[in-house]
């Protein structure tokens, strides 16, 4: 327990201190009574600090002075001649006691101060403690602050680029003071196809991680061949799975969700065709216990391995809101199977690992 | 042939516009980054730039400032609603006039004509807007050929107005022109100006016609004849 600083601040701590004083004002006389066979009484006075010096730390420089005084009336008293009255035969005595009186006061009085720093040394050690505290508080809201406004902005830039290319291709097509001819047409409704189809990526994206934030992501496990999944993937992705080179290998059957898993592939595919613009390889490798499959591109690379599967991660204008990633591993995850980044001398390397099935598969 | 440089980092939108304004006669020039959009002007000088607020290497309102340090060009950003502020920066950074993503190529088309004939030096002492007359000698003001009695503030506002028809001024830019640097914040001093020109002049001050509110951003004095 710590006593406050300025004296007792109640009626117990008051009589505590007050019983503590009287106690030790007893026990440096009763030891000094005992040491006066050996020693010189006069010099003995001096152990009276010993009552006076803890009384100061722990109740202050009031009570100290009390017990400063309350100790040299009691030396007169019991041990300076004549004993049992509150006189003096000597007059040197009176400036023994005189200095020793000063002697305590001046002691109690740093004792306190001593006592006042340290007090307000661990406040301020309390006050930074409920800054820092305050700050962590403030970090994490800013985070979560952080993660609504890359939402705002995959909304307000992701869904509005496409919007304006297609308004813009639109209205050009339908003005009658744009003169187009058959190249400027095509190339107008091609652009206006494509950022449809850009749109309905991002809207499904936009579902995915909503229904993995809440928990709606339930899989339905069932075997499947790697070939099949792979197959899935490659016509999801229409022509743009041209440019995907299988390379292939003798693997057991797995137990996922293929719709789910289906969505890790083409994100993990979607993302190296985006970096890259030349072939990307997706390569089978059995091993105990798990299918790998690795994707590799030769783009220009990650920098954060793990960075760049948080959702609304981007590399950057252009690069699309940042959510394949994040959306394929979570439904990783959801199958019991996990995907990560390795690290590749050139380009990214992206592998998914897939659950090997329990039982074998039933012949159709 | 009228040259346009268009700058965007959206590749699909820089194809369509440069399509669209190929096919509506202009001589179009493209940029992606703030970088090459300086160097594309400086190179070959456009006569009207439609530029992107949000470019991967630099504030589209960065590159708007350093345009206007060396160039009159009429500048058209191209904005996205929530970004008022930086709008009505690039404005302040000598940006003409906005235009709101996504946009349809018409009203692209309008603003961007009303740029280029703003460019183009009347020299005139006597603007005619619609049933507006102001003669700049004179200090004379007439609507529907009757004489308007203006204060020397109001008439000053309705003279930069009209001296940049069709142009969006900015709430700063107006105080600083007409009432002077210290009063760049006082924007309450001007909503009561304009309501007071606008009782003297529009026929319905309730529905103005001539002189327009942009929210949040500023006013334009407008020919309501040809902007309709």
């Amino acid at each position: 327990m710590r006593v406050p600083l300025r004296g007792p601040s109640s009626w117990t701590e008051g009589v505590i201190g007050f019983l503590a004083s009287a106690g030790a004002v007893v026990f440096v006389s009763a030891a000094i009574a005992v040491l006066k066979r050996w020693m010189p009484v006069l010099s003995l006075g001096v152990l009276y600090l010993f009552a006076v010096l803890p009384v100061s730390v722990l109740w202050g420089l009031a009570l100290a002075s009390a017990v400063s005084v309350a100790s040299m009336l009691a030396f007169n008293w019991f041990f300076l001649p004549p004993t049992h009255t509150f006189q003096l035969r000597d007059g040197a005595n009176w400036a023994v006691l005189a200095v020793y009186l000063a002697t305590a006061v001046v002691v109690s009085a740093l004792a306190a101060r001593a006592r006042r720093r340290a007090e307000l040394a661990e406040a301020r050690e309390r006050e930074a403690a409920a800054r820092a505290a305050a700050e962590l508080e403030a970090e994490a809201l800013r985070r979560s602050d952080s993660l609504k406004t890359a939402l705002l902005h995959a909304v307000s830039h992701d869904l509005r680029s496409p919007l304006t290319a297609i308004v813009a291709a639109a209205s050009s097509l339908a003005n009658p003071q744009v003169t187009l001819d058959e190249t400027d047409r095509g190339e107008l409704i091609g652009a206006i196809r494509s950022e449809a189809e850009r749109l309905d990526r991002l809207v499904g994206n936009l579902l995915d991680l909503s229904r993995l934030r809440g928990g709606a992501a339930e899989p339905h496990r069932e075997i499947w061949t790697v070939d099949d999944l792979i197959a899935r993937a490659l016509d999801e992705l229409g022509p743009r799975g041209d440019r995907v080179e299988v390379v292939d290998a003798e693997a057991p059957p797995v137990e996922v969700d293929a719709v789910q898993l289906e969505r890790v592939l083409v994100n993990l595919l979607d993302n190296a065709l985006k970096f890259s613009d030349r072939h990307v390889t997706l390569r089978v490798e059995a091993r105990s216990g798990g299918v790998l499959l690795h994707v590799t591109d030769d783009g220009p690379g990650i920098a954060d391995r793990e960075i760049v599967f948080e959702p609304f991660h981007s590399a950057g204008d252009g690069a699309g809101a940042g959510l394949g990633l994040a959306i394929a591993r979570g439904f990783a995850e959801a199958n019991g199977a996990r995907v990560w980044a390795e690290d590749a001398p050139r380009g990214a390397h992206f592998v998914v690992e897939l659950p090997v099935a329990a039982r074998a598969p039933v012949p159709t | 042939m009228t040259r346009v440089l268009v700058v965007d980092d959206e590749p699909q939108i820089l194809r369509a516009l440069q399509t669209t304004l190929r096919g509506a006669g202009y001589d179009v020039d493209v940029a992606s980054t703030g970088e090459q959009a300086l160097t594309a002007a400086a190179v070959r000088a456009p006569d009207a730039v439609i530029l992107d607020l949000v470019l991967p290497d630099r504030r589209g309102t960065d590159v708007a400032r350093e345009l206007r340090a060396w160039s009159t060009v009429p500048i058209i950003v191209l904005s996205v609603v929530g970004d008022e502020e930086e709008k009505v920066a690039a404005l302040d950074a000598g940006a003409d006039d906005y235009v709101t993503k996504p946009f349809g190529v018409e009203e692209l088309l309008a603003r961007l004509r009303a740029a280029l004939r703003r460019a183009e030096p009347s020299g005139e002492p006597v603007l005619q807007i619609g049933q507006l007359k102001i003669d700049l000698d004179a200090h004379a003001v007439f609507f529907d050929d009757r004489p308007v009695q203006l204060t020397p503030h109001e008439y000053a506002l309705l003279a930069l107005l009209a001296r940049n028809e069709g142009k969006l001024l900015t709430h700063q830019a107006i105080l600083r022109d007409v009432w002077g640097r210290a009063y760049a914040d006082e924007s309450h001093y001007l909503h009561v100006y304009v309501s007071q020109l606008r009782r003297k002049l529009e026929p319905d001050p309730a529905r103005p016609r001539y002189i327009l509110t942009e929210p949040g951003a500023g006013y334009r004095l407008v020919d309501p004849l040809r902007s309709s």
